[in-house]
């Protein structure tokens, strides 16, 4: 462990020096792609899909590298603790930058201060659906039912602190605080299992795990978390449409590299990132995956949108009495 | 009936292409493979295999996928049977009898009879997807929490039953792997439990890093220790007389084979469970209702046909619920239906009505790929012979680099390969103690998800235990674990049991 700290100052030290002609080689080797989610899973699809881009128009290879473990929050140490060379980058997503640091007791990084941005890849909207056997179709009636029912009604989550439980707590707090019981499930899937089946009788999720149902009938879309209507379901209307102001809930994906990331670097990477972006089989594969792109945004705008993320989920963590040890 | 012929033939004019062939063969193949080597399971080996799907056509990659999942059914019991160390933990209770009759020089038989039950099973399971996977897949939706909890408490009621000798010392396994179960975060509260402030621990010790430990490292330091005290050679090869089983051993196996494919269908819809639940509840029927139950675990020929069969039928039968519903019943399933997103199918109900040929292709492609099995497989056996004559000096140390390859890409992470080593060391002692290790892992599955399933049917109930009772299907579950129990408590079944079991 030392010897890699040392190793890695050492690396450091002879980078530094080497600057000038580091700079015009950039990349020179293999960059590693640091996804700090389980292999196959919705991020790491878009590491995937978005490394094989930038390879191709960086000249060297994006490894994706998967670190799965305590919520994100591993792999994200990982890159944050990395050298400031370009080589280590992280495909960040909601949970990394903007939930777990208001969830987490104790956090192994600082999400603004140890971290670069280079670019946005997109954002996947939340959907609010319920079983299809619930009288109600839009999200109004839902919240009248549920307060002409106390004690009754539950919603599903992929697990305590997860964007989809915090979507259903801004519904609740929306709503003038609701008695609806939150029942965690580990991941989306188990819970998409038992909201199809009408175990529970209500969830927010994405387009890729929603859709299928949607479309088979067992549940019934009542309204799109984001400001804009989804692109996968142009026809549902959107929360704030329906009267919910300020509503929004969706997740995203990012890609971060460590503080002090020399610019030049920063900015090959986020013109990589937007070419990629631009690419129409590489726009329709994140499609697919339920992601509205968000090709060309630049590096300040990330983090300004990284820090208003934080701020709005804050207080909602806190409200909702979610906390991790 | 007119139209499930018609279906099966569009099927088959999919699945019998020159390429379709050939990645169904690759898929066979890889699967055997990874089914053999301990350590690097299906799941490693469809997720690293992910990317390259990217470029293959939709029904060639799926094809693909499925022929290793299935496959590594296969390969995992020949590691079960000849060296003792399971491919895969479905394979488990493989190695009871398995490997005894290796032992008594009938390796060549349990191969073939595990591939032949395997290979029943395989079409069995194919047609009953074909036939009943929709309604099928309708009764487990019905499963909720409640259910869940229910199944939970059967199947580890199960597991005292089936551990050998002493019921304290199954108690006290199936209490320790509950509480290494318990090890991680608490999915309703988040709060952390035995991790010790370490990030690591907070997901959980890897099931993986347990059942290779326990089971894996722990059986080949028991051999390396006896093989000091034996001459070089003598330990490792063990004479194979003839590969085909005898008359007298497909009689035996017949019945078990059925029940074992009837017990592997069903418990491969319902997610969690599946190829390993079914392996070891066939394992735990056929002792039971043998009629001289004191043959298990000294090379009874039942206890390989009926868990081989079960495991293979429910890695099949796990895709009922992928195919109909989209909805994953096991990890591996979970990484199809990532490979489905990625080729722009969406996975769910419609896919049998949007797209027939890629439906019925890919139930086509699984007998077909069963059959490769078996035609590649039983000369193959020879092969698989010939590595219980490598020196344990070289098989070894080969078998710890597999295994710790395999861990280590799970998750890329350092902290499973020492776990693994731990639970090594930990399987050990068990067997120096005398502790059977499979009712801890069992106890590990299931705790958590029982606990899990307990808390999440009282919070939709808003904490009404009635709920238990008040649904059917859990009511029957609850019903059956009390008879089970009863069983094993009554005097005279206890005493039976203990003659039983005495080895």
């Amino acid at each position: 462990m030392r010897l890699g700290i040392l190793a890695s100052v050492a690396l450091g030290c002879l980078l530094t020096v080497g600057h000038a002609f580091a700079q015009d080689k950039y990349p020179s080797k293999p960059i590693r792609l640091i996804v700090s989610f389980a292999v196959g899973g919705p991020t790491d699809i878009v590491a995937r899909v978005m490394g094989a881009k930038m390879s191709e128009l960086l000249g060297q290879q994006v490894v994706v590298d998967n670190r799965p473990g305590a919520g994100g929050n591993l792999g994200a140490d990982v890159v944050a603790k990395s050298a400031p060379d370009g080589y280590t980058l992280l495909m960040a997503t909601v949970s990394t930058h903007a939930i777990n640091p208001g969830l987490y007791k104790k956090m192994p990084y600082d999400p603004v201060k140890d971290f670069e941005p280079v670019g946005q890849v997109g954002i996947t909207p939340a959907i609010l659906a319920v079983h299809k056997s619930l009288p109600v179709k839009d999200a109004k009636e839902l919240a009248a039912l549920i307060k002409a029912n106390p004690g009754k009604y539950s919603y599903g989550s992929s697990g305590m602190g997860s964007i989809l439980h915090l979507c259903g707590e801004s519904f609740k707090m929306m709503t003038g605080g609701l008695d609806l019981e939150h029942v965690p499930y580990r991941g989306s899937g188990p819970m998409m299992n038992d909201l199809s089946a009408g175990q529970i009788p209500m969830a927010f999720d994405g387009t890729p795990t929603m859709l299928p149902q949607i479309q088979a009938g067992t549940i019934r879309a009542l309204a799109t978390g984001t400001a804009t209507r989804a692109r996968a379901l142009p026809d549902l209307p959107t929360m704030q449409e329906q009267g919910f102001k300020g509503f929004e809930c969706y997740t995203w994906n990012a890609i971060f590299a460590p503080a002090k990331t020399p610019k030049p670097i920063v900015d090959q990477l986020n013109a990589a990132m937007t070419t990629a972006l631009n690419d129409k089989a590489v726009f329709g594969r994140l499609q697919d995956v339920g992601i509205d792109p968000t090709p060309g945004a630049t590096p300040a705008q990330l983090a300004d949108f990284v820090k208003a993320e934080l701020a709005k989920w804050a207080p909602i963590i806190k409200a909702s009495g979610a906390e991790i040890d | 009936m007119f139209e499930l012929i018609s279906n099966l033939a569009l099927g088959f004019s999919v699945a019998w292409t020159l390429n379709n062939l050939t990645f169904c063969l690759i898929g066979a193949l890889l699967g055997t493979l990874i089914g053999v080597l301990p350590g690097i399971g299906p799941l490693a080996t469809v997720a690293m295999l992910l990317p390259i799907t990217f470029s293959l056509p939709a029904d060639g990659a799926l094809i693909m996928l499925a022929g290793i999942y299935y496959g590594a059914q296969y390969g995992g019991s020949t590691t079960s049977i000849l060296l003792n160390v399971p491919g895969e933990s479905s394979s488990v209770v493989t190695a009871l009898d398995g490997h005894a009759m290796a032992r008594q020089g009938r390796a060549g038989a349990a191969l073939a009879i595990a591939a032949i039950g395997s290979f029943f099973a395989g079409c069995v399971a194919t047609v009953g997807i074909a036939v009943v996977g929709p309604p099928l897949a309708g009764i487990a939706q019905q499963f909720g929490a409640a259910e869940y909890f229910s199944l939970m408490l059967f199947g580890l009621i199960g597991a005292v039953v089936l551990a050998s000798g002493s019921v304290i010392k199954a108690v006290a396994m199936i209490v320790l792997g509950l509480l290494l179960g318990l090890v991680g975060q608490d999915v309703t509260s988040g709060a952390g439990r035995f991790t010790f402030g370490i990030p690591e621990l907070s997901d959980g010790i890897g099931f993986v890093a347990v059942a290779m430990g326990l089971f894996g490292l722990a059986e080949i330091m028991t051999n390396l220790e006896r093989a000091r005290s034996v001459p070089e050679g003598q330990e490792t090869v063990m004479p194979v007389h003839g590969l085909m089983p005898t008359k007298a051993d497909l009689k035996t196996s017949r019945w078990p084979i059925l029940r074992g494919t009837v017990i592997g269908s069903f418990l491969g819809i319902l997610p969690g469970g599946g190829a390993v639940l079914a392996s070891f509840s066939s394992y735990t029927l056929e002792k039971r209702i043998a009629k001289d139950p004191t043959r298990f675990g000294n090379g009874a020929i039942e206890g390989v046909a009926g868990p081989e069969a079960a495991n293979n039928a429910a890695a099949q039968a796990s895709f009922i619920p992928l195919l109909t519903l989209g909805i994953p019943s096991n990890p591996v399933m979970a990484l199809m239906i990532g490979a489905m997103t990625i080729q722009g199918i969406t996975p769910g109900p419609q896919v049998m009505v949007k797209q027939p040929a890629l439906f019925w292709g890919m139930i086509a492609s699984m007998w077909i790929g069963n059959l490769m099995l078996v035609i590649i497989n039983l000369p193959l056996v020879g092969i698989w012979v010939q590595l219980l004559k490598v020196p344990y000096r070289f098989l070894f140390p080969a078998i710890i680099i597999f295994c710790a390859i395999g861990i280590y890409s799970l998750n890329n992470s350092p902290v499973d390969v020492l776990f693994t080593a731990l639970f090594g060391v930990l399987g050990y002692l068990f067997v120096k103690l005398g502790f059977e290790p499979a009712p801890l892992l069992l106890g590990f599955i299931l705790g958590p998800m029982m606990e899990e399933n307990l808390r999440r049917a009282l919070q939709i109930s808003r904490g009404n235990l009635m709920t238990f009772v008040e649904r059917p299907i859990s009511l029957g579950l609850l019903i059956a674990t009390a008879v089970l129990l009863a069983i094993v408590i009554l005097p005279s079944v206890r005493k039976g049991r203990e003659e039983a079991f005495q080895e």
